[in-house]
């Protein structure tokens, strides 16, 4: 597979490897509400090309593309102020939920850097439903993650090998879950049929 | 909703926006969202709108035609799922692998313990009932399985417990003027083998779309071999249901009188027997209450329909091949 990696992989992977596995490797994809309010929220961001915003020059749905990382993926939203740029993402949650979307944003940031020449010192993250905008900071410890994980989806999807599905309290509201059973091996494997 | 039966020749399937719509002498004889259809299934002669089947493709419904008298003749479904692994798994297994040998062995001790169940619970109600000799013979079938390591000899142990079963099943009737002899097909003599058949054939469909889903090859059994245009590995994965699903919904049709006698026609030629138009609905009805019914899940320990039932027992079956779990364990209820 000399293929690039998808930018939300490195997202899904930090939420759970398995369910990385299923939708990268498997195909599969189930919306349930969670990904049908983002899908939704990602259409109306990325259904307007480019405006100005009090000063801010905005540019949304862009491809990105980096090929030291051999990365690829779409920010929903690019902002210039300054002569520096942004990558902003949105969320439909509120704040906290998963703390993984400072991933996808350095991400993002990675391939913009490549694709400007130009350092990136932040991005943020927009969650619908609270209205708030979140800083990024693009240090060195995020950055150092943000490739670790990278390295760790590119060796799932060249070998296909499943990671194991472990039951945790994400799985609630996983719209996989139904493929998945996380809870089931264990019990499985503790059944005795009546005899 | 869950599966929608079309029983009406000449019906025409359409699609208006987000809802399948049946219409039959322009009168409109269903009208529900595409949401909450899990299947279609045509019995006759219906036409279909080439929109009603795209959208029933996309939104991976899959579409079986069966005859009249519900002979399968085949179906429409989404592609396989992308899921090669599961295929892999199954691929790998195929033959007299060990993992073949464990799941037939499942396979067949499901069905075996869910007859021998509903023989118990038949003699439980009714004392009067001399089942202990067919019970016992199950139980000689049943007993050998674990220790049994060909496949051959243990289609053999399925073929008495069967034979067994069916030769006591006339006990289970208790409706006057229905008989069971022996299991009777193609094309079904009495009214009891023409439900029983009937029952089969809607079973095989629900269990293929099940095998489907989870990205099975539906072609590959391990009891059930390779024989030509024959969905083997839902063939297999249906026996552990035909007595909790299908012969239970025959037995609670006759015996609560639901349908008599004069619900059946004799073809004069074949003796084949079929239902009446106004019997397939009402049969049709009671199988899909059936399936909508709940109980809990032995292995999962969650409550769930028949319906959840066949996908969850064909992800054990995935589970099982791809080596996450030790064993599949059939499903079995007391």
């Amino acid at each position: 597979m000399n293929d690039y990696i998808p930018i939300a992989a490195l997202n899904q992977y930090d939420y759970c490897p398995h369910r990385c596995w299923r939708m990268f490797c498997a195909g599969e994809f189930l919306d349930n509400q969670y990904t049908l309010e983002g899908t939704h929220l990602h259409e109306r961001v990325h259904t307007v090309g480019d405006g100005y915003r009090e000063e801010v020059w905005q540019v949304r749905a862009v491809w990105l593309k980096s090929e030291r990382y051999g990365l690829i993926g779409k920010a929903d939203l690019i902002e210039a102020h300054d002569g520096c740029w942004y990558p902003v993402e949105y969320k439909r949650s509120a704040k906290g939920e998963f703390d993984n979307d400072a991933l996808q944003v350095c991400a993002q940031a990675l391939c913009l850097e490549e694709m400007t020449g130009q350092p990136i010192t932040q991005g943020f993250v927009y969650y619908a439903q609270s209205h708030q905008r979140q800083a990024i900071a693009l240090n060195d410890e995020l950055r150092q993650a943000a490739i670790a994980t990278l390295a760790a989806v590119k060796t799932l999807l060249e070998t296909g090998q499943m990671p194991p599905a472990i039951y945790s309290p994400r799985c609630r509201g996983c719209s996989l879950r139904q493929q998945c059973l996380p809870q089931a091996a264990p019990k499985v494997d503790r059944y005795q049929e009546t005899h | 909703m869950g599966t929608v039966y079309i029983t009406q020749d000449d019906a025409f399937i359409g699609k208006t926006d987000e809802r399948l719509q049946v219409k039959a002498q322009k009168k409109t004889l269903l009208d529900v969202p595409m949401l909450k259809v899990e299947g279609v299934v045509v019995l006759g002669r219906a036409t279909i709108s080439p929109a009603a089947l795209t959208e029933l493709l996309e939104r991976k419904i899959p579409l079986s035609f069966l005859t009249g008298t519900g002979r399968y003749l085949g179906r429409l479904e989404p592609p396989l799922t992308k899921n090669i692994f599961v295929r892999s798994a199954q691929w790998q297994a195929a033959g007299d692998s060990d993992k073949a040998i464990h799941v037939v062995r499942s396979f067949i001790r499901g069905k075996l313990k869910n007859y021998r169940s509903m023989f118990l619970r038949a003699q439980r109600e009714n004392a009067a009932l001399n089942l202990q000799a067919a019970i016992t013979r199950l139980e000689q079938a049943i007993a050998p399985i674990n220790a049994t390591d060909t496949i051959d000899s243990l289609r053999g142990l399925e073929g008495a417990g069967s034979a067994a079963y069916f030769g006591g099943f006339d006990a289970l009737i208790r409706a006057d003027g229905f008989r069971f002899e022996s299991r009777r097909r193609r094309p079904p003599t009495d009214p009891v083998n023409a439900l029983l058949s009937f029952g089969y054939a809607l079973l095989l469909h629900d269990i293929q779309s099940a095998v489907n889903i989870v990205g099975f090859d539906p072609y590959l059994g391990y009891l059930h071999t390779q024989r030509y245009g024959r969905p083997s590995l839902a063939l297999d994965l249906m026996e552990e249901f035909r007595p909790l699903v299908v012969d239970a919904v025959v037995l609670a049709t006759l015996n609560r009188r639901s349908l008599t006698l004069s619900d059946f026609t004799t073809e004069a030629l074949s003796q084949a027997v079929s239902l009446s138009d106004e019997g397939r609905r009402t049969f049709l009805r009671l199988y899909e209450q059936k399936k909508q019914s709940k109980f809990k899940h032995p292995v999962l320990g969650t409550q769930c329909t028949y319906q959840e039932a066949f996908e969850i027992q064909a992800r054990l079956l995935a589970k099982y091949l791809m080596g996450e779990t030790q064993q599949y364990p059939p499903l079995v209820l007391k």
